[in-house]
């Protein structure tokens, strides 16, 4: 558990450090090869490009031919990164990460930067508000989204030791670095990033950081709230969650995406099978967001610290 | 069944294709009748196309289907796969019986190829997306220093699909001279002819715009494919598209030229007559 007061600014978006990282992989495995469809400047998958050109191979403007042309490479044993925006990945290129990389169950991981709505200025067109629901949905695919720099290096390592397609979810700007050099991540694992007893908050990626302000919030108002940062969304630690349950007797999901199909459609089943409890779920409430500053889309789309806060007391008050 | 010969003369590697080249068509006519449903047409029409490249062309060896220095073949017409199967069955990549499994349930032998069946390298079915497949092969074979061809076949109803010029500009781009595409110019697709549904125009003159080579050829005439495949390998610096003109349902009469025989199975008197017809071409 680490208190607020100690997380510091991140000096790197997401992206950028799971491409630092991939740079760093690049010199290790000689055979990794990223593909990339022109948005290199701003994935950072350049970083890889400048150091390894012959293994870095730019489509254009063209996400389902990268695709498949990546599964075609992957087919012969290789492992794979395929770089764009996350709205583009999951939907142009939808067949191809469907037919062409799940299906044969294929080395092709990812790299879907712009995740939910935090390439905010740029509106819905570049937003991807969906991409968890279409992705989680694909048989043999595994879903993560790392919070902070730390995480996203450490989770690219995990990805590409995972057999398969992963798709990672990344985020366009900056925010805090929750962990340290020390913390480890795996697969179907999650973090406890302030303990509670009376309620517990689930977030991945930028709305982990508006979880921990909900939660010291909340603590004025004498509830205790333990905040849990879902970095692998599929699998989903399900021991972790049921251990935090037991002990809450509540939960609240909060993601930067659809309500529909996200992270809390999930969770809600899995409440209902296992363990029935007062549950509530935030997100994009069947709309589409817009242009205009992060935190204000925040602030409309019931997605902020303050809607957080709100919530989970509405859930605490129905424990009774 | 092994390779053909290729120390004989064109002539008599073309004449022993035209042979395996019914018994091809023939084991196609079974599969989909035992199945009860299939794609005959587009499977007819790139019969000999298969024929040359399973019995001549294609440097692979069935004991070792994933041999890191074959050539691949991707077959972007996926649906067209009985032809495939009946190859690859006599080939030895695995045993007939399975042919008449086809599309049946935990059949190796699925209404589309996958990637898991022995001697098929890459998934395919849904259309317009073998051709980026390839390009990821061929990069991956010049980074490996390997001198494979991949060789992808896209029907001419296919490349109504966008991610094909996709492919075809990158294919260009990277001037992938180990990749050949060769495009069953049947002119029918499943609604009409393609001049009806979605004109190609002139196909060769496309790809040649894309920046590749590109030939025509009769792909029903084994001598004509040969010597085409030949005229490829020495295109340097750029891949080769070869149109080949095609007759879609070839070698059996009432299915000739007719949309129709896209994607229906013969009843026993049609399959009789089918059958009939071939075996009668071989005299």
């Amino acid at each position: 558990m680490r208190a607020l007061k100690d997380v510091k600014a991140a000096k790197a978006p997401t992206r950028r450090a799971f491409s630092e990282r991939m740079k760093e992989y690049g010199s290790i495995d000689k055979d990794f090869v990223v593909f990339e469809a022109d948005i290199g400047y701003s994935t950072y998958s350049y970083l890889f490009g400048e150091a390894h050109p012959e293994r870095y191979f730019n489509m254009g403007i063209a996400e389902g031919n990268m695709v498949s042309a990546a599964a075609g490479m992957a087919a012969e044993g290789r492992k794979v990164v395929a770089s764009s925006y996350g709205v583009f990945l999951t939907m142009r290129a939808l067949e191809s990460v469907r037919t062409y990389v799940c299906y044969p169950n294929l080395n092709v991981k990812f790299l879907s930067s712009h995740g939910g709505f935090t390439p905010a200025i740029d509106g819905v067109t570049h937003q991807a508000t969906e991409d968890i629901a279409n992705m989680t949905t694909l048989p043999n695919m595994k879903v993560i989204c790392p919070a902070d720099t730390i995480s996203s290096r450490k989770l690219f390592d995990v990805a590409i030791e995972t057999t398969g397609p992963v798709f990672i979810r990344l985020m366009r700007d900056p925010y805090f670095d929750l962990y340290e050099d020390k913390d480890s991540f795996h697969l179907g694992g999650s973090a406890v990033v302030r303990e509670g007893k009376d309620i517990t908050i689930v977030a991945y990626g930028d709305i982990v950081f508006e979880a921990v302000e909900a939660a010291a919030m909340l603590e004025k108002d004498g509830i205790s709230a333990e905040v849990i940062d879902m970095y692998s969304i599929k699998p989903f630690d399900r021991k972790g969650l049921l251990g935090s349950i037991e002990q809450t007797g509540a939960l609240l999901v909060v993601e930067n995406h659809q309500k529909r199909n996200g992270l809390g459609y999930e969770l809600s089943n899995f409440c209902i099978k296992h363990k029935p409890i007062p549950f509530d779920n935030l997100g994009l409430d069947d709309t589409f967001a817009e242009s205009g500053d992060y935190f204000k889309l925040l602030e409309k789309y019931g997605l902020s610290k303050i809607h957080i806060a709100k919530a989970a007391r509405q859930i605490v008050e129905k424990k009774g | 069944m092994t390779r053909v010969d290729t120390a004989k003369t064109i002539k008599e590697r073309a004449a022993c294709l035209d042979k395996i080249a019914r018994e091809v068509r023939e084991r196609i006519i079974n599969m989909i009748y035992r199945a009860g449903s299939g794609h005959p047409g587009g499977a007819l029409s790139a019969a000999d196309i298969a024929t040359a490249l399973y019995f001549d062309i294609l440097n692979i060896d069935p004991k070792n289907p994933r041999w890191p220095d074959r050539d691949r073949f991707i077959l972007s017409k996926g649906h067209a796969c009985p032809v495939l199967y009946a190859c690859l069955a006599m080939r030895g990549y695995f045993a007939s019986k399975h042919l008449d499994t086809l599309r049946k349930f935990e059949s190796i032998l699925q209404g589309h190829p996958i990637h898991k069946t022995p001697g098929v390298d890459m998934t395919t079915g849904s259309l317009g997306h073998g051709l980026s497949i390839g390009l990821g092969m061929a990069l991956d074979g010049r980074l490996r220093k390997k001198d494979y061809y991949v060789y992808v076949l896209l029907g001419d109803g296919e490349i109504n699909e966008g991610l094909v010029w996709e492919a075809a500009m990158a294919c260009s781009k990277f001037h992938l001279d180990t990749l050949i595409a060769i495009i069953d110019k049947n002119r029918l697709q499943m609604d009409g002819a393609c001049e009806d549904v979605m004109p190609t125009g002139d196909i060769a003159s496309k790809f040649r715009a894309f920046g590749w080579e590109a030939f025509n050829m009769d792909g029903h005439n084994m001598e004509d494919i040969l010597l085409t495949v030949e005229k490829a390998y020495k295109v340097k610096g750029r891949p080769v598209a070869i149109v080949a003109d095609t007759v879609k349902g070839r070698g059996v009469s009432y299915m000739e030229n007719r949309f129709e025989w896209h994607g229906k199975c013969p009843d026993r008197d049609q399959y009789k007559c089918a059958l009939k017809e071939i075996r009668e071409a071989e005299q």
